[in-house]
């Protein structure tokens, strides 16, 4: 079996091999991706060279470093192997009844996600129009030659589970092109780095294997075998896991590795990355990679943001799933687990795997004893949705949220049995709550304090009437004050879970609870979408503009002598550079947009949360 | 059912927690919508991989526990690797260690796949999470992931988004007695019916804890009564502070001054107080207006109390304002 | 270059306001030595440039050719290093800095650099080991710690290198910190201080100022010198030559906020209060500090109100300033005091006129 030629990719599958793997057919390897029909055509193919673990072995000790395991892609030489691997396959079912690997039957035991892998274009369920960019990006750099076009980088954003990497492996095996993965290779543990620097070889880091991997890329390309006389397939780099990096120096270079391959591979390259729109106050790293997705584009790569699926969309694949797996599971059924899964198909198709398992159990769990002394009928509207499962932000917390805002109350007053009743005033009586104890609805919707301070606290103001000041004040008032309970969180005392339990109880309930007590004349209920807190992407964009700002002290735009306090800045120099701009043309600009504008000037963030309404021409515009 | 109930009294007794821990999926008491599709799991094979949320003592880990017993029986050793917080589960551990076990080929019945079981998950660094993803994802013909968790928060979304998440909440008073009452049979325990509730108002929805409580009672005083309860799990004594809000709410401040200094004096610490104080308010059953006051005022003096002046006069000042609210709120 | 920057004084005998205090630190330094200094006053009174004329008189001219860096720290802090970033302004002899920048972690910039200067003393002119000045910024925003370590670090090393501290108020700065220094008080400039200021500036510039003009600007500049300058500039650009009724227009956020201020007293209602909201995130977004959001909107709404409410209103001002230092988002409590003033006035208003 023919010599490798060094360097190019590695990749994980291949550990897939053990190495105790010989030639006697005996043992199965992985062969699942084979088996399946449907994934035939898929090309993860950078699997391939199974057969030969030993021979990599080999050119693994001649590459640069004992740990780097840079294996050549033979992609080349599936055919030939590909024959050997039928073979096998042939050989093993007649052995399944003896010994069988796990996983190798493929009998209704492996994942819903890896068996309804999507293998065609049709069946993605991402949005059509993303689907046609990025094949038609490929089909130019790939069909055409290249030189035409400067650029081959291709970064594809998104959320997890919105189907970034299977509509790139569904694209190129419809273009019939090979994908070369990327993935990192395995750490170093210690026993094996103290015997490599004994032996006198410099650790690698993975950033610093990364770095290797991408010089050797645009240098080198892709060197294919040239076992078979095929014709030549095209190649497709696929970048799945950019390395962990912690602190400002590996973040620079790793930032500068990207932007050399953006501007200097020949081969077309698709970068990964994940986003994580959905926190609160996004965390440093999270920021990192914006900051890195904008550097990439400046340096040329074409980005496409891939937007959560829509709900149209999962309900269709798990409809699909459903015919086809044969499950007894209601329309009314699918369409929750759709929206539990926030726009994450992954997720929407454990959730209905797992779900499954008991469908005739109903999602609604109602609770038939209420803590109070009276028995209340049960209100059609009250739907009691106790969802165990989903993540969050989910049908379940929506659901509490709406029945907080909503507000229903009985029509007349009990009369209370309780000889410990105190008469209150009129004033600060209300009538009964029509709904389970808050604090009880609060732990089945599974919320934590602080996202339901700030939903209530965005949405609480649509469901005061018109006339009522004074109950919008005794509102603001109880979610001042849970705001001023929830800071006691970041204190010394917060690793205490006891303290922390209760602060976090203590603030979720007032919130709550004041919100219902200050709704004196709840609106007569209508429909409401309940919307995501604005404050959470005016905090992003605070600190965006908080970083701009440092930034342009440090050009000494305002002061030559000597710093400025940030708050200076904002107050006095930027306004008065507004009137002044014209007068001041060595400094910067001032920024655009001004105070007064649109909104939407200042926050460009706002947009990017618009867009999936934007898109979906198709489906119907969704409230997540 | 559960297992071994030899009462041994003398020599190494294995605490209740352990010695009653349900093996088999469907002993597992609470949370019947999860339970219950644990045990299909259980029968049929094909687990998905799953994150199990909630807080503690409500069954996580020994339902994943159970839960592979059941699938693996005899290849349990071979076929299931379990790492809790304790063990190093840095980037380094998860990618070789895991990875190794998830390379490893185990004789398995058809269907059934290696469990790997990370408990405390949201303890484990991001870094490590993200290496755990690809993981999950390369191996999943052949290896399973179960997650436990307190808060789903802290896993980072593309392991979110892998699995599918299942959400334990609080145990309710029913369960948790009825589990008691089980362990109380077996070990022939005495006591009365107030003691076994003194414990379920001590554990708030814990398994774990009532057992414990429930054996520290037994073990040390031989009797579960209410009295032997609090003495053990030494908390202030909820009907004392019962009467505490009872003052408040009727209006006799003296009273309930006193009845405070008398817990102070004791020496439960004011955090104890508040949080007994705090649990008392929530199940009382008052005025909306007044529940809502109080729980924001005793939500302050905590917050004061971690400032650090947990003092006497803090706990007496929530007092005064808990009977300025009823005051303003009273009618004439 | 703008006129505030222009006109600065460069040298402790050209500095117009606070000459008495500027004679007092001539004599103070001698023989390039000079104790730890802390600066405190209202923002716009002149410390900064005090300062500067200060360094200038120690070290010459040399003291002003400033280079700015982002420099970047690594910190062995225990188990792990910190990496942290900061602007610095440097020369040969100074560096100033502001190591509130670095939040939470602050105590670190302060220790490193003090030690970073300990050990790069330079040598002056006679031989003799010489020592460089740290100047800091806005040390009223310090962490406890941070002040913590900033006065052991002060007389350990306090051979190699003066601190000289820049604040607004005093009250925040730890008494040990304080008691190590010496504090000189920078007054806001009276206004006839101010307007004297101004005409220098505008004989210097060629430009006619009619009378009351220069008055007006420091009346309306609220006592702050580099207000006043700006708004003058400002004017200048808008229309010249001056007339006698010139509009002096304020910053733009202030307006905004009298937009805000007039929108609450036409309308009060929970519509009303959401378009308010909506407001306010535009000028939280553009970093105005909460804090001063809220004394400016109370500033503008007493300015509209009856004397009967004022002390109520103010009253629940405070209440709510207070709640946002202790919390975490200011817009909570700026929107609860917005609803408690138009509680407050609708009753009102119903109640005077039915």
């Amino acid at each position: 079996m023919g010599k490798r030629t060094a360097i190019v990719l590695s990749s994980d599958d291949d550990d897939d091999n053990d190495n105790d793997f010989d030639f006697d057919f005996s043992v199965k390897p992985d062969l699942n991706r084979f088996n399946n029909p449907k994934s035939k055509s898929k090309s993860k193919s950078a699997s391939v060279p199974r057969s030969n673990p030993k021979r990599s072995k080999k050119t693994r000790i001649s590459s640069s470093s004992s740990n780097s395991r840079s294996r050549s892609h033979p992609g080349k030489n599936v055919n030939p192997f590909d024959e050997m691997k039928l073979f096998c396959e042939d050989f093993g079912e007649g052995f399944s009844g003896f010994k069988v690997s796990a996983g190798y039957r493929r009998d209704n035991k492996e994942l819903w996600l890896d068996k309804y892998k999507p293998c065609s274009l049709v069946e993605l369920a991402v949005h059509k129009k993303k689907v046609e960019e990025v094949k038609v990006w490929f089909e130019e750099r790939i069909c055409i030659t290249k030189d035409e076009y400067c650029n081959h980088v291709l970064l594809i954003t998104g959320q997890p589970g919105v189907g970034k990497s299977a509509t790139v492996h569904t694209i190129a095996s419809h273009l019939g092109a090979i994908i070369y993965e990327w993935n990192t290779p395995t750490p170093t543990i210690w026993q094996e780095h103290i015997h490599t620097t004994n032996a006198g070889l410099r650790y690698l880091s993975k950033l610093d294997e990364f770095e290797n991997f991408v010089e050797r890329i645009r240098k080198y390309g892709l060197i294919p075998s040239s076992l078979t006389e095929e014709v030549r397939k095209p190649f497709i780099v696929l970048i799945d896991d950019l390395p962990v990096i912690n602190g400002k120096l590996s973040y620079g270079r790793l930032q500068r590795c990207l932007d050399l391959l953006v501007q200097s591979v020949r081969i077309p390259t698709v970068i990964l990355m994940t986003d994580y729109g959905r926190s609160d106050a996004a965390d440093y790293a999270s920021k990192c990679w914006e900051e890195l997705q904008t550097s990439l584009q400046k340096a040329g790569a074409c980005k496409v943001a891939f937007n959560p699926i829509t709900g149209n969309s999962i309900v269709k694949t798990l409809s699909r799933i459903c015919r086809e797996e044969k499950l007894k599971i209601t329309a009314d059924q699918i369409d929750v687990i759709a929206k539990t899964s926030g726009g994450d198909i992954r997720h929407a198709i454990t959730s209905l795997q797992y779900f499954n398992l008991k469908s005739d159990l109903k999602p609604i769990s109602k609770d038939a004893t209420y803590s109070g002394k009276v028995s209340h009928k049960i209100d059609h509207l009250d739907d009691g949705y106790s969802l165990p499962f989903g993540r969050d932000e989910t049908l379940s917390l929506f659901h509490a949220l709406g029945k907080f805002l909503h507000n229903k109350r009985d029509t007349e007053n009990l009369p209370s049995c309780d000889m410990d009743s105190v008469f209150l005033k009129e004033d600060f009586t209300r009538l009964p709550m029509k709904m389970d104890t808050p604090e009880r609805v609060l732990g089945q919707a599974h919320g934590q304090a602080r996202p339901i301070a700030d939903f209530l606290q965005e949405n609480v103001l649509d469901f005061l009437h018109e006339e009522a000041m004074d109950d919008a004040w005794v509102v603001a008032s109880y979610l001042s004050d849970a705001d001023t309970l929830l800071t006691s969180l970041n204190g010394v005392l917060s690793r205490n879970y006891e303290a922390e339990n209760i602060i976090q109880s203590t603030a979720a309930s007032v919130a709550v609870r004041g919100v219902m007590f200050g709704n004196r004349h709840p609106l007569s209920s209508r429909w409401h979408a309940i919307r995501r807190p604005l404050l959470w992407q005016v905090e992003q964009s605070l600190w965006r503009n908080k970083k701009e700002m440092v930034g342009e002290r440090s050009i000494a735009a305002y002061n030559c002598v000597n710093l400025s306090e940030l708050s200076t800045i904002a107050i006095e120099w930027r306004p008065a550079l507004k009137w002044l701009g014209s007068r001041v043309s060595e400094y910067n600009s001032p920024r655009k947009g001004s105070i007064g504008g649109k909104m939407v000037d200042n926050n460009c963030n706002m947009e990017r949360s618009n867009e999936p309404c934007d898109d979906d021409e198709d489906d119907e515009i969704e409230d997540w | 059912m559960a297992s071994s109930s030899s009462s041994s009294s003398q020599g190494y007794e294995i605490p209740w927690v352990e010695k009653f821990r349900p093996t088999k999926v469907a002993d597992i008491v609470g949370n019947e919508d999860a339970v219950s599709r644990l045990q299909v799991i259980a029968q049929d094979g094909n687990m998905p991989n799953l994150i199990l949320a909630g807080p503690p003592g409500t069954g996580k880990t020994t339902s994943i526990l159970a839960l592979a017993h059941e699938l693996l029986g005899p290849n349990y050793k071979e076929a299931v690797l379990e790492l809790n917080a304790s063990d190093d589960r840095g980037i380094d551990v998860v990618r070789n260690k895991i990875k190794m076990f998830a390379q490893k080929k185990v004789t398995l019945p058809p269907g059934r796949h290696k469990v790997i079981i990370l408990d405390e998950a949201d303890s484990m660094t991001s870094g490590a999470q993200q290496a755990l993803r690809r993981t999950m994802e390369i191996y999943s013909n052949s290896t399973r992931f179960a997650l436990a968790c307190n808060t789903s928060a802290k896993i980072i979304e593309p392991i979110q988004s892998r699995c599918a998440l299942v959400r334990f909440s609080r145990l309710s008073d029913q369960e948790i007695l009825g589990r008691l009452m089980i362990v109380v049979d077996a070990e022939k325990v005495p006591y009365v019916p107030e003691g076994l509730e003194a414990i379920i108002f001590t554990a708030d929805g814990d398994m774990r804890q009532a057992l414990n409580n429930l054996q520290a009672t037994f073990t040390g005083f031989r009797f579960v009564n209410q009295e032997n309860v609090f003495k053990v799990c030494d908390q202030p004594h909820p009907l004392h502070v019962k009467n505490m809000v009872r003052n408040v709410l009727e209006g006799k401040f003296d009273d309930a001054c006193s009845g405070l200094k008398q817990l102070y004096d004791l020496g439960y610490s004011p955090t104890d107080i508040i949080t007994t104080l705090f649990r008392i308010i929530k199940n009382y059953d008052m005025a909306e207006f007044l529940k809502l006051e109080f729980m924001k005022e005793t939500g302050f003096a905590h917050m004061r109390i971690c400032d650090g002046v947990g003092s006497y006069l803090q706990l007496c000042g929530l007092l005064s304002k808990l009977s300025l609210a009823c005051l303003t709120a009273k009618a004439a | 270059m703008l006129w505030v920057d222009k006109y600065r004084p460069k040298t402790l005998d050209k500095v117009l306001v606070h000459d008495d205090v500027a004679q007092n630190l001539k004599k103070l330094v001698t023989e390039q030595d000079c104790p730890h200094l802390l600066f405190y006053g209202p923002p716009g009174s002149g410390k900064k440039t005090l300062i500067m004329a200060l360094l200038r008189q120690m070290f010459g001219p040399g003291a002003e050719k400033v280079k700015v860096e982002n420099k970047n720290w690594k910190v062995d802090a225990g188990s792990r290093t910190i990496e942290l970033e900061l602007t610095t302004l440097s020369s040969t002899h100074h560096v100033e800095l502001n190591p509130s920048d670095a939040g939470f972690q602050d105590r670190y910039i302060v220790q490193e650099i003090i030690k970073e200067m300990a050990k790069n003393r330079p040598i002056d002119t006679k031989g003799k080991k010489g020592f460089k000045v740290l100047v800091l910024n806005e040390v009223d925003k310090l962490s406890r710690e941070a002040q913590h370590s900033l006065r052991r670090t002060m007389e350990k090393y306090s051979a190699s290198c003066r601190l000289i501290l820049c604040c607004n108020s005093s009250s925040k700065v730890t008494e040990a910190v304080r008691s190590r220094c010496l504090n000189m008080r920078i007054n806001a400039p009276k206004e006839d201080q101010i307007v004297k200021v101004l005409e220098f500036i505008g004989k210097k510039e060629g430009l006619q100022l009619p009378p009351g003009f220069a008055a007006r600007i420091a009346e309306k500049s609220g006592r702050s010198l580099r207000r006043a300058i700006l708004s003058f500039e400002t004017c200048r650009v808008q229309q010249y030559p001056f007339t006698n009724n010139q509009v002096i227009s304020p910053m733009d956020w202030e307006e905004y906020i009298s937009e805000i201020a007039s929108d609450i007293m036409k309308e009060q209602s929970p519509k009303r209060l959401f378009q308010v909201r909506g407001k306010l995130y535009e000028l939280l977004v553009n970093c105005i500090p909460p804090e001063v959001v809220l004394k400016r909107l109370l500033y503008e709404l007493l300015k509209k109100l009856d004397s009967e409410l004022k002390h109520e209103v103010c009253h629940w001002a405070a209440y709510y300033e207070h709640r946002m230092r202790l919390g975490q988002k200011a817009i909570f409590h700026i929107e609860a005091f917005v609803a408690k003033f138009m509680s407050i006035y609708k009753g009102f208003l119903i109640a005077t006129f039915g």
